[in-house]
């Protein structure tokens, strides 16, 4: 009896220790940013009517906000995040640029799990 | 809202509404199978006590959640996010949505109703994984990670939520003693191979090396929870080798057993609500 629990408890522990240790693959749980239109960093000719925020996972809009400040540090946005239909891992914010220059979007999220993040990017509009 | 001692108290009340949700859910699972044939007092209150515990812990998790979502400053801003958390956030439909369904299994139960109680607890169970990362992830990995979170909660709510009733069982039916604990360690270990699989799977995905088991918050707890889980594995083979082949003889030190077995399983389910408040090390830095 004695080495049949020793076994059966080598196994287990065995089991534990091997999911601890084996090498593991990375994953993006909660909402971070995965793509946006414009892009970050990106430098375009023509201002968008608007932006559009891809993250990694749905989001809950009422509890995400976006800022996004101009060269002269005035917030541009006209409005709070809008879903898009049948992607809600999306939202996209109207803005209304008038100027070129670097515009910063600051975002906050919640994900349908629950978490919050954040995060910046700028893009350039260009004369 | 967004400190280290608000995020330990929204896990605590995860951990124990979990714990409450799964003893009811167990206890009559337990009734619908183990003990269809038999009268165990005490059972009906067993599960609603497990409902209970899950209301109560229920609603602080619901406040504490609402805070964080709305980064409340008062109670007035938590009243006033409550109507958009359960109107437009997964959580809030989610959480009201499964206390329903406990609430009606509970009164199915005491109508001795026992295997469509069982069922309907059964999809509050599994309803839990739609709040965490593979219900809110897209493409395959979150298929992946909701799948996985599917089998790990399921088979820790049959084989944690029905120790309560076990032992509830083996106090009050010492003839019965025998029989039961032989029904029930199959089960259990159908249930420790698929938990030990599905951590794998969720520790593979989710941490982004193995030194993060000692570099970060998650991983700490990740680890905890394994040794734990251990210690709970350890203590059903002492059961199922050593305590159950010498019952009825071994009763009190059997019960003693899983009396330690129930608590060390609270204390994973609370280790559990933690680490669901966590920020996996998988993507620890992204913006």
């Amino acid at each position: 009896m004695g080495k049949t629990v020793t076994r059966a408890l080598r196994y287990a522990l065995g089991g534990v220790a091997l999911s601890a240790l084996l090498a593991p693959a990375p994953a993006f749980a909660h909402a971070f940013l995965k793509s946006a239109e414009p892009g970050v960093g990106a430098v375009v000719a023509t201002p968008p009517a608007q932006l559009l925020l891809t993250y990694t996972e749905g989001l809950s809009l009422p509890f995400c906000t976006v800022t996004v400040k101009g060269p002269d540090g005035k917030a541009v946005q006209t409005g709070k995040p809008q879903p898009v239909p049948g992607h809600e891992e999306e939202m996209s914010v109207p803005v209304h640029i008038a100027a070129p220059g670097k515009y910063t979007v600051t975002w906050h999220a919640l994900s349908d799990d629950g978490h919050k993040t954040k995060g910046s990017f700028s893009f350039t509009i260009t004369p | 809202m967004d400190s280290p001692a608000w995020l330990v108290l929204r896990g605590l009340c995860r951990g124990l509404h979990l714990a409450g949700y799964f003893s009811t859910f167990g206890t009559t699972f337990l009734a619908a199978t183990l003990l269809r044939r038999r009268n165990v007092p005490g059972l009906t209150r067993l599960a609603w006590a497990g409902f209970a515990l899950a209301l109560i812990a229920g609603v602080g998790w619901f406040l504490l959640q609402t805070a964080y979502f709305a980064s409340a400053q008062s109670w007035a801003d938590i009243i006033n996010a409550i109507p958009t958390v359960v109107e437009y956030t997964r959580f809030g439909a989610l959480l009201l949505g499964r206390m329903a369904v406990l609430l009606l299994a509970a009164l199915l139960f005491q109508r001795n109703l026992r295997l469509p109680a069982a069922l309907l607890a059964l999809g509050g169970v599994l309803a839990e994984s739609w709040l965490g990362h593979g219900g809110a992830m897209e493409g395959g990995t979150g298929a992946l990670l909701l799948a996985v979170s599917l089998m790990h909660v399921a088979a820790a709510a049959i084989w944690l939520g029905g120790l309560p009733g076990l032992y509830l069982a083996l106090k009050t039916l010492p003839e019965a003693a025998a029989p039961l604990a032989l029904a029930f360690s199959p089960m259990g270990m159908i249930c420790v191979a698929a938990l030990l699989l599905t951590a794998f799977v969720q520790y593979w995905v989710l941490i982004g090396a193995p030194g993060a088991l000692v570099t970060t918050a998650y991983g700490a707890v990740a680890l905890a929870k394994m040794l734990l889980l251990a210690s709970l594995i350890a203590l059903a083979v002492l059961n199922r080798v050593r305590f159950t082949p010498a019952l009825p003889s071994s009763r009190a030190a059997f019960l003693r057993s899983i009396g330690a077995e129930i608590v060390l399983g609270l204390v994973v389910l609370i280790a559990a609500g933690l680490i669901l408040q966590l920020e996996p090390p998988a993507m620890a830095g992204m913006s």
